[in-house]
């Protein structure tokens, strides 16, 4: 038997946005931070790799391509890649070394120590995203982790003294998994939109 | 002066250049970034509001003839190009692949099939790349869900006519002032993002989608509210 839906359902749904929305605006600070430092790999031919299980998969991809091809005209292209669009190779990873080893086998066959990984995990929790980025934090990448809820294993990550593994934890403060994907994907917008006025700026600067 | 220019200014060296130089200067575009990052965030917030406003009905009655459709054993078929054909998999997989695995629901991202995507704009045109597998598959009950920020993808267009033909239930994500989605008659459930940009388009087409799922998986849950 289908329930009936009334107005209200809808108005509570987009009344569950508003507290992580207005609290996005205070990880402006963290966002700076990460676009500069994205910049500053970019400049020096450092590559995007982004990656994420499920509805992040296609964040990840999403990330991606708003690098390759921006939507806005003028922008350059940057090179970026994401580990979630080639199922030979996902499921080839899971078979032989175990899920877990997903996107970490990818980058300890891709990343290059100039090269930027973003992570995207909605309650960061995931395990092979959280091992990916050790492992690229182990060689040399810039390592950045868009999560929600508690942060999991991926925010305990950045909290590792010394040194963090992940350099730049950005957090939709939510534990509903829809509200946190629709923060992620305004910060990577921003992530994008920000990192090309730092790196314009640094290649005037040189 | 560039769009981005006019965007940015204090990017771009001008006479009156902040005393202090370099340092003085990364402050400055440290605190403008930030402030970019504050206005787009009040812009969803508010973009979000006012498609409420307009569309809390529609969601509604979007939602129920979803439940509907999948209810009486339809299945849904999502499609868009570039960032949009991300969306289109994360609508498939919210369905596919919801919190409750007993619940899965038979959901299909038209754009995650790569060889049947080049083998039609090989042989045939980029343009029937979604209408073509709907041809083969589509059934009347079935949804079509498309989404282009504006409106005009041809693919999707032809997608939708093809939907329409087969008798599947039509949703469709725009932004803009909808484009040519808002023009053909093939759509049974238009959202329109009423934004001018791109990533504030698909922010809002986001939260759409994903409040047709809940609300079309809170319906085929049944039972007293």
């Amino acid at each position: 038997m289908i329930r009936e839906l009334t107005r209200t359902d809808a108005e509570e749904a987009f009344g569950r946005r508003t507290v992580a929305t207005t609290a996005l605006a205070d990880e402006a600070e963290h966002i700076a931070d990460a676009c500069h430092a994205m910049a500053a790999r970019f400049s020096r031919g450092g590559r995007l790799i982004t990656f994420g299980n499920g509805a992040a998969a296609a964040d990840a991809a999403h990330l991606a391509v708003e690098f390759v091809h921006p939507v806005i005209m003028g922008k350059r292209a940057l090179p970026a890649v994401s580990l979630v669009t080639d199922p030979a190779t996902l499921t080839g990873i899971a078979r032989r070394s175990g899920f877990e080893d997903t996107f970490a086998a990818q980058l300890r066959a891709h990343a290059r120590p100039d090269d930027i990984a973003v992570g995207i995990s909605a309650d960061g929790a995931c395990v092979n995203v959280a091992r990916a980025l050790g492992e690229a934090h182990d060689r040399g990448l810039l390592t950045v982790a868009l999560v929600g809820g508690d942060g999991g294993a991926v925010a305990a990550l950045a909290r590792e003294r010394p040194p963090a593994r992940v350099d730049h934890l950005l957090s939709a403060r939510s534990s509903d998994p829809y509200v946190v994907k629709e923060m992620h994907v305004t910060m990577y917008h921003v992530l994008w939109e920000l990192a090309h006025v730092f790196l314009e700026r640094q290649g005037r600067a040189s | 002066m560039t769009g981005f220019e006019a965007l940015y200014p204090f990017l771009y060296p001008s006479a009156d250049e902040p005393p202090g130089g370099d340092d003085a200067r990364e402050r400055e575009v440290f605190a403008e970034v930030r402030r970019s990052t504050r206005d787009k965030v009040a812009e969803i917030a508010a973009l979000r509001a006012r498609v409420l406003a307009t569309y809390a009905d529609e969601v509604v009655g979007c939602a129920g003839a979803m439940a509907a459709a999948f209810a009486a054993g339809g299945r849904l078929f999502s499609f868009g190009n570039g960032g949009s054909s991300t969306d289109a998999q994360a609508v498939a997989e919210m369905f596919s692949a919801p919190g409750d695995p007993g619940a899965g629901l038979p959901a299909i991202a038209l754009t995650a099939d790569v060889a049947v995507l080049t083998a039609l704009s090989n042989d045939v045109s980029f343009e029937v790349v979604f209408a073509r597998p709907l041809a083969a598959s589509g059934r009347p009950g079935d949804i079509a869900l498309g989404l282009s920020t504006s409106g005009n993808s041809a693919n999707v267009l032809r997608g939708f006519a093809e939907a329409r033909r087969q008798g599947m239930v039509t949703v469709g994500l725009a932004g803009y002032d909808g484009g040519r989605m808002a023009e053909v008659d093939t759509v049974d459930h238009l959202f329109v993002m009423p934004s001018s940009s791109v990533h504030r388009i698909q922010e809002a087409q986001t939260t759409v989608y994903q409040v047709l799922g809940e609300l079309t998986l809170r319906a085929l849950a049944g039972g007293p509210r």
